[in-house]
């Protein structure tokens, strides 16, 4: 057991349900999903995906700033300044600031952007912003260029464990004392038509004609996720710092666990071997046992392979019964913004004491045996995990526990 | 050449309209080198004039660069 111990103090989140924590927090609560049309996947395979709507990056950034950004950086530095908005950054050590976030792919509209310029114009006419706006780093980057944050500055990107990971990486840091303050999360803006077609190909999206019920985690009727976009960003001390700052804790990180399947390029490992160890890792830095978890935000993504793995996990190993949901039924798959999302979810779901529901769960898969919220429920939580899994087979799985 | 000039800073490079005069300097408008290079993809795919990124970054104020348009379009067969 290390004793991990990280406070949550400030929170920025932009998702398909708004701009801001509280646009996507009320979304989630409301249980109702955000999947539309898409009219930029016309003639796609899959033409339905959760947007971040009303998005002025030029209101929001201004257009100096923004026209030399990706969106996936617009999405973060939004999300990092709702993070930061309620601190004095006059009073921080810069050099003790840290950030890190999490990202699968960086910039890819701007990639893909330039490549079809590449293709129709030749190299001349390749925009020299082009490395500065998708190379998956500068997202980190942009932040501590914006804020004058000079301590670790990393990207790290595990699929869509991403955001989770970076949370770990970022606990990791402060409990290493390497920094004082680090700003955690994660990103992704994918929605560009290689990407999409790319998952569509794959088999892993959603065909149903509906939006409105194509993402329905652990609902017997699941046939893949429905692809999103968004950012979520933490301010994360050590929780003895907080405490002796008398700063509001709005929860802590208690535990993070981190392992690989080893198994397959997509497919998770049926046995789920190395999410079990990646739950018992977070739980042995939590000092906890598996009958003290409250409640469980689930990857979730309405996939057949998921699903049923990770339900299975989380019965098995969790025999307690915490209520599980996915707000992957409200907000989509978030991709790389999902585990840092979700950390975000989950810290309100902690700090409020209410489970929101999963949006579409009509009917439990049989195969499962999960206690699984379907609407908004109230209950005193001590102790939540956050599962965020990734392609690859990479696992990361936080513990969040009251303040 | 100067209305060219002011259209490419404000629809491409976003620089805002007001701070836009004869006088001004790169560092007034915050231009970089990268903004140099896309200055002159511009110039030269949408107006035919093919100014370098290092002969416009060489030039001082706003007015310099209009008068070099101007010489480079004199220069035209």
């Amino acid at each position: 057991m290390t004793g991990l111990d990280i406070a949550v103090t400030g929170l920025g989140l932009v998702t398909p349900g708004g701009v801001g924590v509280e646009a996507g927090w009320a979304a989630v609560r409301a249980g109702r999903s955000t999947a539309a049309r898409d009219p930029l996947l016309a003639g796609h395979e899959v033409t339905i995906s959760c947007r971040v709507p009303d998005f002025d990056a030029d209101a929001l950034l201004g257009a100096r700033r923004a026209v030399r950004l990706d969106r996936f950086t617009r999405l973060a530095l939004v999300a990092a300044r709702e993070a930061v908005a309620g601190e004095d950054l006059r009073t921080w050590d810069s050099a003790r600031v840290g950030v890190v976030i999490g990202t699968s792919a960086g910039g890819g509209e701007t990639f893909e952007r330039q490549h079809g310029v590449l293709l129709a114009d030749g190299p001349t006419g390749v925009s020299p912003l082009v490395l500065p706006m998708h190379l998956p780093n500068m997202v980190a980057g942009q932040v501590a260029i914006e804020f004058g944050f000079r301590g670790p500055n990393l990207v790290v990107s595990t699929a869509c464990a991403s955001g989770a990971t970076a949370i770990g990486v970022a606990c990791d840091l402060l409990a290493a004392r390497r920094c004082d303050v680090v700003l955690a999360g994660g990103v992704d803006a994918l929605l560009n038509p290689l990407t999409m077609a790319g998952f569509a190909r794959m088999g892993a999206l959603s065909r149903r004609d509906d939006p409105a019920t194509a993402s329905r985690p652990f609902d017997v009727d699941r046939d893949g996720f429905v692809a999103g976009e968004g950012a979520a960003v933490l301010v994360l001390r050590r929780a003895e710092d907080a405490r002796a700052d008398g700063r509001r804790v709005r929860a802590r990180v208690v535990g993070y666990g981190a392992t690989a399947d080893a198994h397959h390029i997509t497919n998770p490992d049926p046995e789920g071997r190395a999410v079990v160890a990646a739950t018992r890792a977070a739980l042995a830095d939590a000092g906890a046992s598996a009958s003290d978890v409250d409640h469980v935000n689930a990857h979730g993504t309405s996939t057949q392979l998921n699903d049923l793995v990770e339900g299975r996990v989380l019965a098995e190993l969790l025999p307690s019964g915490p209520l599980v949901t996915s707000t992957k039924g409200v907000t989509g798959h978030l991709l790389g913004a999902a585990g840092a999302a979700e950390a975000v979810f989950t810290v309100l779901a902690v700090e409020q004491g209410v489970v929101p529901p999963t949006a579409n769960l009509t009917t439990l898969d049989p195969r499962l045996d999960l206690d699984v919220a379907t609407a908004v429920v109230p209950r005193g939580i001590d102790l939540a995990l956050s599962n965020s899994f990734g392609f690859g087979g990479q696992n990361a799985v936080l513990a969040i526990a009251k303040a | 050449m100067y209305e060219t000039l002011k259209k490419i800073l404000v629809d491409t490079l976003k620089v805002a309209p007001e701070q836009i005069t004869p006088d001004a300097t790169k560092d007034d408008l915050d231009l970089d080198s990268l903004a140099f290079v896309e200055l002159s993809m511009v110039l030269g795919k949408e107006h035919d004039l093919h100014i370098s990124d290092d002969e416009l970054f060489d030039m001082e104020t706003v007015g310099d660069i209009v008068a070099l348009m101007r010489e480079r379009a004199g220069d035209r067969p």
